[in-house]
């Protein structure tokens, strides 16, 4: 077979065992869900049969959980999206998926206009006291991601950094450009501590996770090759791609190929590092700088299902605990929002009963600060439990001093 | 005494139609079949119904009955053939020049063979070789589900009076002085032994024809020929996939509903009941298919099957593949018994016409003067659109217009309104072939139900993925509670028996994700139901 590992191929491999429908956090939450075997392999082997539709196809969040419980390599939630792609060849998206999708469109839009962000943001507010992110089949209850006055790629050129021959780019998703450019900020700080020197690319796009999960498959395509491009572009030149959002990894290192299956994909995947990841394999070459001011914390880590599908370990958890901070993670599945997903009205309740036993868990406050790498995951533990929580690197950065 | 005009040996394709033939031109027919339908070729094949390409050069009288009632079949049995089309490919290691003549012997028979472009075969079937293969024809060949084609000439045969009994065995026939009477016979379950009257006998026991002639006490030349396949987990082919070369082993690939079966190879065996697979088989298999799809070997193989073809032999015929797929009718009359006939091969695709020669010369002895309708008259009636459309509500998706080719008009409707009252029953019992628990319970409490195979056969439960890992013990719990049988009650024995039915498919395929499914099966049963497969033979 030309590719394995695209997810198309990997249905057949299924044994029906089950294992991902026991490790299904939205079966767990809610019945209607016929469960990802069903909707992804097992349904796969009758496509043949008819022109349909699995209605139930739409509770799928793309946490990813049942890929990681999988014994067989089969990538079902993958198999979902490309379903749920066919299915918006032939129905309309509707306003709030059109919304939803395009977090980088809606972020430049509100960067053309003067103190757009300020007016966005307020607008936010009125639009959620007046309950027309409700009418528009948001989930009214929660707070729309403020957007900061400026956007890390427009604050970046401000940074001072001492020039080095080691670099790396910076992939900074739409989360940290957009809503948490600090995030990106301690990043440059922790690289510059360790020799390097950070880069950003303009022309890299949103990754294309939240289009994947609503169904613009052509466009996520058309940033899959865009993004391939960039990358293996600074592959040429030795300048690895390094992000500190989980999702956005797991798309640039996994999902192009699985979804997509080019060649094109492997290559670039190898020049893509999650920020932690990167940094321990600084650690084992004995360069990462360990000068830091010793981290005397006690952390919740909540690990978002997209770092734990990369099956790279918790790196953030052992660098963390070299410095000297006590790092114990929550252990309670996922966080429910998965991406956009618990931004849909219908959607809201199931994510939150996901997300039931994280939230208990926080609560607890047996801790200092509660860190977790992924912007998403992050909204969602404060929402749920009035905790702020915070990026593992903004810890590290300011332990550098 | 049970009395009916024709007795007809054997519940196959030929058969049936023979019962449905008479029954249809008013002639009152009772079918015996020793185990249940289609146990021998009529399921253990291909599930290919030909166009005649294959016969193009040797036999074009074959192909030109074939690519006839390829085209009746295709207006009568909507509802068990799947019109997905033929490919003919030539690989660079077959000789050219058979090209020419299949071309040629393709026009002669009447048989529609398009040639395409190598680009346009790649877009039809991306998984072909792109390096073996050199051209390619497309042939009106389609897919024909032996299992359902059956039910349906049943169904379509009782619209006419006509009768069925399973796990009924011809042991004697009681004659006066040459002159047939009735048919003695054994059922299966319960050993009792009684005669069926009757003033003719027709022997279609395919396979075990001889077997039946022996009984009768006159010799029929047919040699069982076993065939072994191998069924893959999913659709590797969207067409019939068929070699274009001399006919040989493993070279024909058949897109059935949800598997794909390759197959066969071709074996003279002394005994039609030798359904045996081995490992060897399924590795010349392979090999042979993978010419043809160079990643044959990355694709899930659910189990191997084998059945024999029964080749009629005429005295001092050639045997095996030089074998003619003709068929042959003779009446015993000539051996000194009146009444007595025996109609012996033939293939699958030409069942309907077999049947009509065999009626045609039944009602010239019995004076009957209806002629035959089989050709015009559909199996059995479509079902509504209307229906299918209310139960989508309660299928799961991708399984209306399979259960409804299954169940016929009147189970559907029975069906989709269990569906309808019992939320329950919408659980699934086969999640890999996508059955529901209404249609399993509608089919266990059927009194043509012995065992939970019979149930399988008719719903196609553990016969996807997990080969019955899953739905073994929730059908025959079913079973135990509905079957008719008091022997259904045996759930252990039943579930026992039903496993291992699936298990000696799998043995000769247990490498690779098989033998990973087939540890699980085992764990499953051997640990929670202490069944183990029992005692070592």
């Amino acid at each position: 077979m030309s590719d394995k590992t695209q997810a198309i191929f990997t249905g057949d491999r299924c044994l029906s065992c089950t294992s991902c429908m026991a490790n299904c956090p939205v079966m767990a939450a809610i019945k209607d869900y016929r469960g990802p075997k069903l909707v992804g392999p097992a349904h796969g082997r009758m496509h043949f049969s008819q022109e349909d539709v699995e209605a139930t196809l739409e509770f799928c969040s793309n946490c990813k959980s049942c890929d990681r419980a999988c014994p067989s390599g089969v990538a079902v939630s993958t198999l979902n999206m490309l379903k749920r792609a066919e299915f918006y060849k032939t129905h309309p998206h509707t306003q709030a998926e059109d919304m939803i999708a395009h977090g980088e469109r809606a972020g430049k839009m509100v960067r053309k206009i003067p103190f757009g962000a300020t007016f966005a943001n307020i607008g936010m507010s009125i639009g959620k006291a007046l309950n027309i992110f409700d009418k528009l089949g948001l989930a009214g209850e929660r707070n729309m991601p403020a957007y900061a006055s400026d956007p890390f790629k427009e604050f970046f050129p401000r940074i001072k950094q001492t020039a080095a021959d080691k670099k790396v780019v910076l992939f900074t998703g739409c989360y940290i450009n957009d809503n948490e450019p600090h995030v990106g900020e301690a990043f440059v700080k922790v690289m510059n501590a360790n020799g390097y020197e950070v880069l950003i690319d303009k022309e890299f796009n949103c990754c294309g996770s939240p289009l994947v999960v609503t169904g613009y498959l052509d466009e996520a395509k058309q940033h899959a090759d865009n993004n391939a491009a960039r990358i293996l572009e600074w592959k040429k030149k030795n300048i690895p791609v390094v992000t500190p959002c989980t999702s956005c990894s797991l798309m640039l290192k996994e999902e192009y190929h699985e979804l997509f299956g080019e060649e094109k994909f492997h290559e670039a995947a190898q020049n893509v590092f999650d920020a932690f990841e990167f940094l321990e394999i600084l650690q084992e070459r004995g360069e990462f700088n360990d000068n830091l001011k010793p981290i005397n914390q006690k952390f919740l880590y909540h690990v978002p299902c997209h770092l734990k599908s990369q099956a790279i370990g918790l790196p953030a958890a052992n660098i963390l605990e070299e410095a000297g901070a006590k790092v114990q993670t929550a252990d309670a599945g996922c966080c429910g929002i998965s991406g956009n997903y618990g931004f849909r009205k219908d959607k809201y309740e199931i994510s939150m009963k996901i997300g039931a036993k994280l939230f208990e868990r926080v609560k607890k406050k047996d801790f200092d600060k509660v860190i977790s790498d992924c912007g998403t995951c992050r909204m969602q533990i404060h929402h749920g439990s009035g905790i702020k929580p915070c990026h593992p690197i903004e810890i590290l950065a300011a332990a550098y001093g | 005494m049970e009395k009916a005009t024709v007795v007809v040996i054997g519940g196959g394709a030929t058969g049936l139609g023979i019962l449905r033939d008479l029954s249809m031109r008013g002639v009152k027919a009772l079918l015996v079949e020793k185990n249940d339908l289609v146990n021998g070729a009529s399921s253990r094949y291909h599930g290919l119904l030909h166009s005649g390409g294959r016969y193009a050069v040797k036999d074009q009288e074959a192909a030109r009955e074939c690519i006839i009632e390829n085209q009746i079949m295709r207006k009568i049995g909507k509802s068990c053939v799947e019109p997905c089309g033929g490919m003919f490919t030539r690989l660079d290691i077959d000789d050219e020049s058979y090209e020419e003549l299949w071309v040629k012997g393709c026009a002669d028979s009447g048989i529609e063979a398009t040639p395409i472009t190598l680009d346009e075969a790649f877009k039809l079937e991306p998984r072909l070789s792109r390096k073996h293969v050199k051209s390619a024809y497309l042939v009106p060949d389609a897919a024909v589900d032996g299992f359902r084609m059956s039910w349906q000439l049943v169904d379509s045969s009782k619209r006419y009076g006509g009768q069925v009994k399973t796990y009924t065995e011809v042991i004697g026939f009681d004659t006066v002085s040459g002159e047939l009477r009735g048919v003695k016979v054994r059922d299966h379950f319960t050993g009792e032994e009684y005669e069926i009257g009757c003033d003719i006998a027709v022997n279609a026991a395919g396979g075990w024809a001889g077997f039946v002639g022996k009984i009768a006490g006159v010799e029929i030349g047919v040699q069982p020929d076993k065939g072994t396949l191998i069924a893959f987990n999913q659709r590797i082919v969207n067409h019939v996939v068929n070699r274009l070369h001399k006919s040989s082993d493993g070279d024909i690939f058949v897109p059935h509903g949800s598997i794909t079966i390759l197959g066969t190879s071709s074996m003279s065996v002394p005994d039609p009941e030798d359904t045996s697979t081995s490992r060897e088989e399924v590795e010349s298999l392979l090999k042979i298919g993978e010419q043809t799809f160079e990643d044959l070997r990355d694709f899930r193989i659910l189990r191997t099957f084998a059945g024999s073809r029964p080749l009629y032999i005429p005295p001092g015929g050639a045997v095996g593949r030089s074998a003619s797929r003709g068929f042959a009718i003779v009446d015993h009359e000539r051996d000194g018994l009146k009444g007595f006939f025996t109609i012996v091969g033939g293939k699958f695709t030409t069942y309907r016409l077999m049947a009509e020669k065999m009626c045609n010369q039944i009602c010239a002895k019995l004076g009957n003067k209806t002629p035959c309708r089989t050709a015009e008259e559909p199996l059995v009636e479509e079902v509504p659109q209307a229906d299918k459309d209310r139960a989508k509500k309660f299928f799961p998706s991708y399984g209306v217009n399979l259960a409804a080719t299954r169940l016929g008009v009147e189970r559907f409707k029975k069906v989709v309104e269990r569906l309808e009252a019992e939320p329950e029953s919408r659980e699934l019992v086969c999640e890999c072939e996508n059955v529901t628990r209404a249609e399993v319970e509608e089919i266990c409490k059927d009194d043509t139900s012995f065992i939970v195979n019979d149930v399988r056969r008719r719903t196609r439960i553990g016969m996807g993925t997990c080969q019955g890992n899953f739905c073994a013990l929730r059908a025959a719990a079913i079973f135990s509670d509905l079957g008719v049988e008091p022997s259904a009650k045996n759930s252990l024995e039943r579930l026992k028996e039903f496993l291992q039915g699936r298990w000696k498919g799998i043995r000769p395929v247990l490498l690779g994700r098989t033998l990973r499914e087939t540890e699980m099966t085992r764990a499953i049963y051997e640990l929670s139901m202490n069944v183990t497969g029992g005692e070592p033979q």
